[in-house]
């Protein structure tokens, strides 16, 4: 199926959470400051209810969305007030994937994990978590993956800001 | 030199001695195998025969620490590896010698400027007697490093040199 397809099997199935979706569009003749998007289509999920969204994917014959190919997160810009939490799902059965996103407030950062329903989610949780701050309920093991365990601060925000030491090692 | 080094008054025994000595420990550094990242590849083929690191008596890596008398840190140091690194030198038996591989493990290489759990430079965290450039240096440049080292070797002796006045 491709996008449309799914989108509407999404709708019929009244799969919860979702709340939009968005499409790449070439940029505007008209206006010259609009670059267009690029990318692939996706749709807006609540962050509560991602968990029950993918088990809806996953379990639904028609959609068979078993594979979960990918699951991180992206800070936008420093202005921006949410993080998105991207999920990328492939059916190995139909052969027909799908890109969800979820915007997650940064000041609340928190959402429940979606590892009971993907065991691989497990690791990607572990490495969003540990590189934006963001919590997953329920989450199984929620230790540090890459960093170490004393490691303070976000990498990979936007407004991170190197340490001056780690352990005695200057890091400048 | 550890033990012997200066110990002894100077006198012709011990330029001979110095000479000996010297000249065996020179022949004979056998590496420990720390290759960390992409320099370990170049470090093998140091290894192997074309690029042949054992016609300079250095061809035995040794896996233990215990055992070794150079450590060539070949490739990209983080915070987490840089505690253990520290470790397995303090285990290594003195005489020894580091050589520090790489554009990484000379002064944190590519990662140098984003790279948040990158060490930049092995020499942050032990005292690195060689460094060989590159990204990654080729293996002539490694056995380079390797006769810049016994050179080194060469300088050291076994007789008390007086302090310096002035």
């Amino acid at each position: 199926m491709d996008f449309r397809g799914i989108l509407d099997r999404l709708q019929v199935v009244g799969a919860p959470g979702l709340l939009g979706h968005d499409l790449p569009r070439p940029p505007d003749p008209k206006d010259k400051k609009d670059k267009g998007r690029g990318g692939d289509p996706f749709v807006w999920v609540e962050p509560e209810k991602l968990p029950a969204f993918l088990e809806c994917c996953r379990d639904d014959a028609r959609l068979s969305l078993e594979l979960l190919v990918d699951l991180s997160a992206v800070d936008p810009s420093k202005d921006d007030p949410n993080l998105w939490v991207v999920t990328h799902l492939l059916s190995l059965a139909l052969r027909h994937r799908l890109e969800v996103k979820c915007a997650l407030p940064k000041a609340a950062a928190t959402m429940p994990s979606s590892a009971s329903v993907h065991r691989g989610a497990q690791w990607h949780e572990r490495e969003c978590a540990e590189m934006f701050g963001i919590t997953f309920r329920g989450h199984p093991d929620p230790r540090h993956i890459l960093l170490p365990e004393d490691w303070i601060g976000f990498p990979l925000r936007k407004d991170y800001v190197f340490p001056d030491e780690y352990h005695g090692i200057s890091c400048k | 030199m550890g033990m012997l080094e200066r110990q002894f008054e100077e006198n012709v025994l011990t330029t001979k001695v110095d000479w000996l000595l010297n000249w065996c420990r020179l022949s004979s550094i056998w590496p420990m195998t720390f290759g960390l990242a992409c320099c370990a590849i170049e470090m093998m083929a140091v290894g192997c025969a074309h690029h042949d690191i054992d016609r300079f008596g250095a061809g035995a890596f040794r896996a233990s620490p215990r055992q070794a008398d150079l450590m060539i840190v070949a490739g990209t140091v983080n915070f987490k590896m840089a505690e253990r690194i520290k470790r397995l030198y303090d285990q290594m038996p003195a005489p020894k010698y580091v050589i520090a591989m790489g554009a990484c493990a000379t002064g944190g290489g590519p990662y140098y400027k984003y790279g948040y759990t990158v060490v930049k430079g092995v020499d942050r965290v032990v005292p690195v007697d060689v460094y060989v450039a590159g990204c990654p240096p080729r293996p002539e440049a490694l056995l380079e490093g390797l006769m810049k080292l016994q050179e080194k070797i060469q300088q050291s002796s076994i007789v008390r040199r007086p302090a310096r006045t002035a």
